[in-house]
């Protein structure tokens, strides 16, 4: 546990660097572009501590996500603007507002609820199962936000939500959330998990309950998809349904398992490698003029560069680049 | 004619079996005994090419090493494997035709000289494999085993897991199948009856050859018999 | 009365189609543990071969049609064994998210390499008209499409009782290892499954495209979700699984289209996915699964 704190720390004090430069020489694209990265982060620990430690791979985070960044856009979006934007709420919810965090926590305890439900379902089944409901489960949820536009908007803009957030928020709660999934994979907890994710059967001989663990980290994990999702719309100012699907899922998943899902150096490590990766094969599509040489439009490249980490990394090195090691074990001695 | 030199067999990066060297000639029987955990079906795994092994595998002077599984098949090798391993969902019949697939030419009526020596095998032949009894599918496993008319047949822990009166049934057809002049390597816990139908015998345990030799001999080294027997 | 005839017509050929979608997926499921996200793709080589062919042959129909299932089968075996043969032995996880990052690059390459926009490919309008069946007018379609796809079924039966890759590749769903002991070739078995699986996107590529009209790099996206719903609701792995998936998924579609009042008209998808979570709710492991055990390889 010890080393684990070491470690969380060795990471936050890296993400609070990058964070402080990017804030004071960074142009007002590159902050955009590093907090939407850290927002990525959010989900891709959120996303590690049911993968990482349960090793079920889940497809469903992006609708958590999007589940709290509706909630939380919702209660916090002021009258006013709900009565232009959702004309024909159901329930009153055009009529009131509240205020940033109180959003934020009705958001994360709906989300938590959710979580909840599904995961009395999703923690009995098998690996492969599990995956299925949870595709499922992603599909099930965009197709609600799609379509209920009354409460939902589809795919127009849910705008009016008040900017709250800045960098320097978001920083800090990558910092804390480093942290506590840190210590959540060296807690008892995590450490059953693990131990059981290999073999079921053993496990529950010995009388390791692993569905309530699994049903405690999915949760735990929801509610950190909620904060992302929070912290995604309080910066933006507006969401869709579309971030929320497929696209997203992919992409954090990417980044997950680039860096290796077992540590939570490798989720950090795989998000700002694939965003700084992904962010240059966009500036290749776009056909600059490198060297004097103006090189074609490539509209797609990145797509497959996303694919073709994805197919690599499953291929060569499937427990990504940090494997089981966590950033105290390559700094510290023993 | 299965030749085995300096074999050592590794499950992941553990060695289960080291440096053990056997011989089965042609028409003979001999058993590899032992207790439970002594590298028997490790060696078997070596043989037919699905656990990683180093060391040396001839059969008929053609080295094993590098061939794929299939290709061993081919050769002339066929398991009856532990556990017996029918393909449940398949039907009696449906199995012995799977299991001759490499020798289409004549296989019906292979199926139906083996429905002759089991019976019980062409009243069930249309029934799911999954829903017949331990002794019934050991008897399928022997068969399809032998529908592509194998060289050498490995037959892996026959009597495991099947009632005394079954276990002699069982035995009563592999004499029968050295009847035959049929090459086999048979792997067993119960040594006093594989003892009875060997031509040679290898002891192993703990992954080495502790003895080896003709069952006259063996039989009487009382001692090593209670070792792996348990019966003193 | 000609109304019902006409949505249990619909309700069919849906169904139908979505069978078809979900057995591509089932077969390769039920012998190697991989969801081939990638099987829509195969649906859009298909349409995007029907645009070469018309263009290098007038137009002549059979050929169009020959050559996009043709080329489906190529293109699935090809992938197999270029893609999926390194993860063949590892965990469904593994295989699930190899087969999503193969989708998605092949999804792009469409986009680069041929064209963002869809294409049109007009040649097979002709096999939808309108049939008077005692009083009843009929999509000719929606009767092909029934009918090929119950042959199809047939056909898929017969092959998997009687041929004898048709038993290994049963046998392999349950114990791979011991149908290569028994000296079938794994990547024959491989390359079969995969050569059906393309098969039957091919067929339904035939149908999709004369429905549409047009390819565009994401086509395959739309069904391969389809298939996928089917799947979980029969039971992942069971061939038969996925016929009674995509005939339900059919018929709760349609059933919704013509349940739900106007007003809720684009909701049919919501209402759909509902209920389909309702039944997963009710049978998790969806209506059909296959049995397996704590212990088996799956």
């Amino acid at each position: 546990m010890k080393r684990g704190f070491i470690g969380a720390a060795i990471l936050s004090v890296l993400l609070i660097i990058i964070g402080l430069i990017t804030s004071y020489f960074g142009s007002r694209y590159q902050i955009r572009l590093v907090y939407s990265t850290y927002v990525n982060l959010l989900v891709v620990l959120g996303l590690q501590v049911f993968m990482g430690n349960a090793r079920i791979t889940n497809l469903s985070h992006s609708a958590f996500m999007g589940i709290g960044a509706y909630a939380a856009a919702i209660c916090v979006t002021p009258q006013n603007i709900k009565a232009l934007s959702l004309p024909n709420a159901p329930w009153g919810l055009n009529a009131f507002s509240i205020d940033p965090i109180s959003s934020a926590l009705i958001a994360i305890a709906i989300t938590g609820a959710v979580a909840f439900l599904v995961g009395l379902l999703i923690v009995r089944l098998s690996g492969i199962g599990a995956t299925i409901v949870s595709l499922a489960f992603l599909v099930i949820i965009h197709t609600l936000f799609l379509y209920r536009t009354d409460i939902f908007k589809g795919n127009q803009a849910f705008f009016g939500i008040p900017q709250v957030f800045n960098l320097t928020f978001v920083v800090i709660l990558a910092a804390i959330i480093v942290f506590a999934v840190r210590i959540f994979r060296e807690s008892k907890v995590g450490i059953a998990l693990r131990a059981s994710a290999d073999d079921e059967i053993g496990a529950l001989s010995m009388g390791v309950n692993m569905y309530r663990l699994r049903l405690i980290a999915w949760v735990f994990s929801g509610m950190l998809l909620a904060v992302a999702g929070i912290a995604y719309a309080y910066f933006l100012g507006t969401i869709s349904a579309r971030p929320f699907y497929f696209n997203h899922v992919f992409l954090t998943l990417a980044m997950l398992i680039f860096g290796g899902m077992g540590t939570i150096t490798g989720a950090v490590l795989g998000t700002f490698l694939i965003s700084l990766g992904l962010e240059m094969v966009r500036w290749l599509e776009t056909g600059p003029n490198v060297l004097g040489i103006d090189l074609p439009e490539v509209l797609g490249l990145s797509g497959i560069a996303l694919g073709a980490v994805i197919v690599f990394t499953m291929a060569l090195r499937p427990r990504g680049i940090m494997g089981e090691t966590e950033i105290e074990d390559l700094v510290l001695k023993n | 004619m299965l030749k085995v030199e300096n074999l050592n067999v590794f499950h992941g990066l553990i060695e289960a079996v080291h440096g053990i060297s056997l011989m089965v000639p042609v028409g003979q029987c001999v058993s590899l005994l032992g207790p439970n955990g002594a590298g028997k079906t490790s060696t078997i795994s070596a043989i037919t090419g699905v656990a990683k092994s180093t060391g040396s595998i001839s059969f008929e002077d053609k080295i094993l090493t590098g061939l794929s599984t299939e290709d061993r098949i081919k050769a002339g090798i066929s398991l009856s494997p532990e556990g017996r391993r029918v393909f449940a969902n398949l039907t009696v019949e449906e199995n012995l035709v799977l299991g001759g697939g490499l020798k289409p030419v004549g296989r019906t009526e292979r199926i139906e000289s083996w429905y002759e020596t089991f019976p019980i095998l062409g009243e069930r032949k249309n029934q799911s494999a999954g829903t017949l009894s331990g002794g019934e599918q050991q008897m399928l496993a022997i068969a399809r085993a032998l529908m592509n008319e194998p060289k050498i047949l490995l037959l892996d822990e026959p009597s495991l897991g099947l009632a005394p009166k079954i276990v002699s049934q069982i035995f009563g057809i592999i004499q029968t199948l050295k009847k035959e002049k049929r090459t086999i390597l048979l792997v067993e816990q119960n040594a006093t009856q594989a003892l009875r139908l060997s031509d040679y015998a290898y002891f192993l345990n703990n992954g080495h050859i502790v003895a080896e030799g003709h069952p006259n001999d063996l039989g009487g080294r009382e001692d090593l018999m209670a070792e792996l027997t348990g019966i003193v | 009365m000609e109304y019902v005839v006409q949505q249990i017509m619909n309700a069919f050929a849906f169904g139908a189609e979505y069978a078809l979608l979900a057995l591509g997926l089932a077969i390769v499921f039920s012998i190697m543990g991989l969801v081939n996200f990638a099987h829509g793709e195969m649906i859009a080589v298909g349409g995007y071969t029907m645009v070469a062919a018309a263009a290098l042959t007038l137009q002549n129909p059979l050929i169009i049609i020959g050559a996009a299932i043709a080329v489906a089968m190529v293109a699935s075996v090809t992938l197999e064994r270029v893609a999926f043969r390194p993860v063949r032995y590892a965990d469904p996880t593994t295989g699930l998210l190899t087969a999503f990052g193969v989708s998605i690059i092949l999804q792009n390459i469409f986009l680069l390499v041929v064209s963002p926009r869809p294409i049109a490919v007009t040649s097979l309008y002709f096999l939808e008209w309108s049939l008077d069946l005692g009083g009843i007018s009929v999509s000719s379609l929606q009767l092909f499409e029934a009918i090929t796809t119950l042959v199809v079924i047939m056909l898929l039966m017969l092959f998997l009782k009687r041929t004898l890759l048709g038993l290994a590749m049963r046998a392999a769903s349950l114990d791979f290892e011991m149908v290569r002991l028994s000296g079938v070739r794994a990547n024959r078995v491989f390359a079969i499954a995969f050569m059906i699986s393309g098969l039957l996107a091919g067929i339904a590529c035939v149908f999709i495209m004369a429905r549409r009209g047009a390819v565009d790099p994401h086509l395959g996206f739309d069904p391969v979700l389809k298939a996928f719903v089917a799947c979980v609701v029969g039971g992942f792995g069971s061939l038969p699984g996925a016929v009674l998936g995509g005939f339900l998924l059919g018929a709760v579609e349609v059933a919704m289209l013509v349940m739900l009042p106007q007003s809720l008209g684009g909701m049919t998808d919501a209402f759909v996915f509902g209920i389909i979570a309702l039944l997963l709710v009710w049978r998790p492991d969806g209506i059909l699964s296959p049995p397996t055990e704590k212990g088996d390889k799956h």
